[in-house]
């Protein structure tokens, strides 16, 4: 018990701030995404059997899906890699930041990136990679790997966020979560604007249209694919789903299961670099399918891992995980793994090794926590036991490794026992002699600790005679049948649940549009075309706004802008940073989420919701639509082709947030705190 | 005809609890059925199975299948997570094995949980139990997501003539036992029955009832060791009060 995973594990339960941070982790997320899952359209498990079947499609057809995948965003303007390992991957970003001759480069979070370790890659080459999103940030300033595929500075308090940010930045020390956000923001913003390279991950990327799904809630995942002039996306190559109406299921379950959103506050649909005319977005955008491992696991009994969606609701869910943390997951040699919890303990061994990694997945009760979460229905447990037994060959007739000698020792005479009645009694009849040597007086066995049972648990003495011995003497008692009136009958539970938006009235989508938003921390105010310059010029006299930026004249009501020059405020058509307000238009609005459908395009610059404290939006009623399965059907019908087209869309559900510090919701990050939605009754 | 069934008691029922295997035998009389038992029944092979032992839990494994392949009707087992190694174990035990495979589904097929026996099959929840006094239930991990049991045991113990049934804060927790994972990991594993020991006080009842005796003997374990006064006992010895 003396190896490095129980030293991790002993230190893990040892430390009262990371138990205290897992606590509050596990009670806030499970919660959240039972409310969340209470708002799904149609039934959780139906949803979920859905989901698990397009990921089984997927992964059984990946060759097919990927060969589609690439040559429609080829065709969409990206530049495609494929990498073989992670040594390959690494390659292909430093041969692009070489060509660039890039010095700083902006990072959101990317799992893979963790796995190809392309920080170091960078760093070793000169370059400074700065990460963007508030928690890896944190874990990056403390020289820490992410404990959390989705929250990666769980393990940490406030206060120790405060210290990080007193000694690596020079703040005041405060535990002041707003503060520490703002102070993040201030100094990132920095390094949005100057950024040669953003790197990001990639969520999902569809088949049938080439798009690149990426989603945040800070705002750093839109910067980083905005601002600088080279976007790299990092993509593992089982990140498919086949069409839009596929990503539409996805994102129902995601952002529920990973933060208990509804939808994340922003989810780009990215197509292409900067289109000739459009002022914002990068020259170039590059995609790394990073395979590293994966087409293997993808033909081993642990392909079904490949399913995941990387919600992490597995990790909030497990008990273990929320014993230990996400550092505590090592390797014999005591090397972490980007894969934390249950989901981490199958493709961790996966794809770096079952010499190295198999033994995290005999740290389980295989409870089936992480499988009752997980929003795709990943059979946890039983990948867990297939790692146990070796996670290759499982008709394997030898032991696999991993599996303590005593414990296989004891188990192997304990199952040759098992396997011949006389021998089991007999076996049975010595344990019960012996412990009646052991323990006389008391029907408990007092074990020491380093049997592992006896370390916090006594174990009852075995009876004197079994319930073998028992009945074949005949001394079990037989009784007759009792007579119990008839339980009513039990009404059938399957009721099915109406979907709560088809067939929304216009009057029910705005009602709807408007409370989702300002359940998101926004505001919608209904108003005529006739009376909008008024409305917009109090808004921005209230906060004493004398410029903005502005989508083009003709993406907005008319008369508007010249309303608001005659009134004296100036109106910008390019990105500036300093700049405190944004307006633009809406392509759509969906009711069920409160989110805004901005297209990028000529006229329409990305920047403009993205850059400045407060994002103002003109939305017609009759562009609401219900759902974003809705919305993704008319772009494939044609009536909202844009969605499929622009080189970047934003969906944009309420303002800026985190919760990165202590599960904390703070808003406003890196993008606009405020979002104030005017809908334009036709 | 009055039907039987075969009672599969479990290895640790067997040695560690015989009187909990005397009450499963008096409820099921009670609930009008016949009670066989197997003579050559030893352990279903699940720990080593969950050790990933695989190679040492098969021959144990076929062991079982052999011995209630000898008999007739519903094989019954009192606990969660051996009728769920017996129904969905197996057959990833003998996923790839052809001579194998079909007959550990077709004792897969006839397998049963006690609780789940009694009113999915049966459709018997009032078996005339009386118990006086403040219970609590557990919901043990295999029998509740790898069997989907849980509203069965709850509606026996509804039907139970004057026992009070109070609300276990985080019922559906693990207790950390696991099996072979109590022994490897005994760390995180106590870390767990810590907190399922603190939500049992919490309760306020005297006795939490379980379905499964892995559960039943490590609760008691850690119940004993700290001095604890609550005690988790078998729903069989609940419904075999009167």
């Amino acid at each position: 018990m003396s190896d490095i995973f129980h030293q991790k594990i002993q230190k893990a339960l040892a430390d009262p701030n990371l138990q205290a941070a897992l606590d509050g982790n596990a009670e806030r997320r499970i919660s959240a995404r039972e409310q969340a899952y209470a708002s799904l359209p149609e039934d959780l498990q139906t949803m979920r059997q859905r989901a698990h079947a397009v990921r089984a499609e997927t992964i059984a057809n990946l060759d097919h899906y990927l060969e589609q995948f690439i040559a429609r965003a080829q065709a969409n303007g990206l530049i495609v890699h494929r990498a073989a390992d992670a040594a390959q991957a690494v390659q292909v970003v430093l041969e692009i930041a070489r060509q660039k001759d890039a010095h700083l480069v902006a990072k959101s979070k990317t799992m893979v990136g963790e796995e190809i370790e392309v920080n170091r890659a960078l760093e070793a080459a000169g370059l400074k990679v700065v990460e963007t999103d508030l928690g890896e940030y944190i874990v990056q300033l403390r020289g820490e790997r992410p404990a959390h595929i989705i929250t990666p500075a769980v393990h940490l308090r406030r206060a120790q966020v405060g210290q990080t940010f007193h000694e690596k930045l020079g703040l005041p020390l405060t535990d002041d979560i707003p503060t520490l956000t703002s102070a993040a923001r201030r100094i990132l913003r920095q390094t949005f604007l100057e950024a040669d390279i953003g790197i990001s991950g990639v969520n999902f990327g569809v088949a049938e249209s080439g798009t690149l799904c990426i989603v945040t809630n800070e705002g750093n995942g839109r910067m980083v694919t905005t601002l600088p002039r080279v976007h790299i996306a990092l993509m593992g190559m089982e990140r498919l789903v086949p069409t839009l109406d596929d990503l539409a299921l996805m994102l129902s379950l995601l952002p529920r299961s990973a933060t208990g959103q509804k939808l994340s506050v922003y989810t780009s649909l990215i197509h292409g670099p900067r289109r000739d005319g459009e002022l914002d977005g990068p020259d170039e955008r590059h995609l790394v399918l990073v395979d590293n491992g994966r087409s293997a696991m993808r033909r081993s009994p642990l392909a079904e891992a490949l399913y995941c969606i990387r919600c992490g609701a597995c990790l909030n869910a497990c008990p273990v995980f929320r014993e230990i943390g996400g550092h505590a997951y090592v390797s014999v040699h005591g090397e972490g793994s980007p894969y934390p919890g249950p989901i981490g303990s199958i493709v961790s061994p996966a794809l770096f090794g079952q010499q190295e990694f198999g033994q995290l997945a005999r740290a389980s009760s295989l409870c089936g926590a992480c499988k009752e979460a997980c929003p795709v229905d990943i059979d946890l447990p039983k990948l867990l036991l297939r790692v146990r037994a070796g996670g290759e060959d499982l008709k394997s007739t030898r032991d696999p490794s991993g599996v303590p000698p005593a414990m296989s020792w004891g188990l192997r005479l304990y199952n040759w026992a098992a396997r011949s009645p006389w021998r089991f009694a007999s076996a049975q009849r010595a344990t019960a002699f012996f412990s009646r040597l052991l323990a006389p007086a008391s029907g408990w066995l007092h074990l020491p600790a380093f049997t592992g049972w006896g370390y916090s648990r006594d174990l009852p003495r075995p009876a004197a005679r079994s319930f073998h011995q028992r009945w074949a003497a005949g001394q079990v008692e037989h009784n007759s049948a009792f007579e119990a009136p008839q339980p009513p009958a039990q009404a059938d539970a399957g009721e099915v649940q109406e979907s709560r938006t088809r067939g929304m009235a216009q009057a029910e989508l705005v009602e709807r549009f408007e409370h989702e938003l300002s359940e998101l921390g926004g505001t919608m105010t209904s108003c005529h075309a006739a009376d909008l310059p008024t409305a917009l010029l109090a808004l921005l006299q209230a906060r004493q706004i004398k410029a903005l930026l502005a989508w083009d004249e003709d993406q907005l009501p008319s008369g508007i802008l010249g309303a608001l020059q005659e009134a004296g405020i100036e109106v910008l058509h390019r990105p500036d940073p300093g700049v405190k307000v944004g307006l633009t238009g809406a392509l759509a609005g969906i009711a069920e989420t409160g989110t805004l459908v901005l297209p990028s395009g000529q006229g329409r610059m990305l920047s403009a919701s993205l850059l400045p404290e407060v994002h103002i939006a003109v939305l017609r009623i009759s562009d609401l639509r219900p759902s974003l399965e809705q919305v993704f059907k008319e772009a494939n019908a044609g009536s909202l082709q844009q969605v499929r087209q622009a080189s970047a869309l934003a969906l944009i559900s309420g303002p800026s947030r985190t919760a990165d510090i202590e599960m904390t919701l703070t808003i406003g990050v890196h993008g606009p705190g405020e979002v104030n939605v005017f809908c334009l009754e036709d | 005809m009055t039907e039987t069934v075969q009672l599969f008691v479990t290895c640790i029922l067997d040695t560690l609890y015989p009187q909990i295997g005397e009450s499963v035998v008096h409820v099921l009389e009670r609930a009008g059925v016949q009670v066989a038992f197997p003579d050559g029944q030893t352990c279903c092979g699940q720990p080593a199975f969950n050790a990933g032992l695989r190679g040492q839990a098969r021959p144990v494994a076929q062991h079982t299948i052999q011995v209630f392949e000898g008999t007739q009707g519903p094989v019954v087992i009192p606990s969660g997570s051996c009728a769920a190694m017996i129904r969905h174990g197996y057959l990833e035990l003998f996923a790839d094995d052809p001579h194998w495979l079909p007959r550990a589904q077709a004792l897969a097929a006839r397998t049963y949980e006690f609780s789940e026996f009694l009113v999915d099959y049966l459709r018997v929840t009032d078996v005339g139990a009386r118990y006086r006094g403040k219970l609590s239930y557990h919901s043990s991990c295999h029998l509740l997501r790898d069997l989907g049991v849980s509203r069965q045991p709850r509606a026996l113990l509804a039907a139970v003539r004057e026992a009070e049934l109070v609300d276990l804060p985080y019922s559906e927790e693990c207790c950390g036992f696991g099996g072979v994972f109590s022994a490897e990991h005994p760390q995180i594993s106590s870390a767990m029955l810590v907190r399922k020991m603190a939500n049992i006080e919490a309760s306020g009842a005297p006795l939490v009832v379980s379905c499964d005796a892995g559960c039943i003997t490590n609760i008691n374990g850690g119940l004993h060791r700290a001095g604890k006064p609550q005690r988790a006992v078998h729903l069989a010895e609940i419904l075999d009060q009167s």
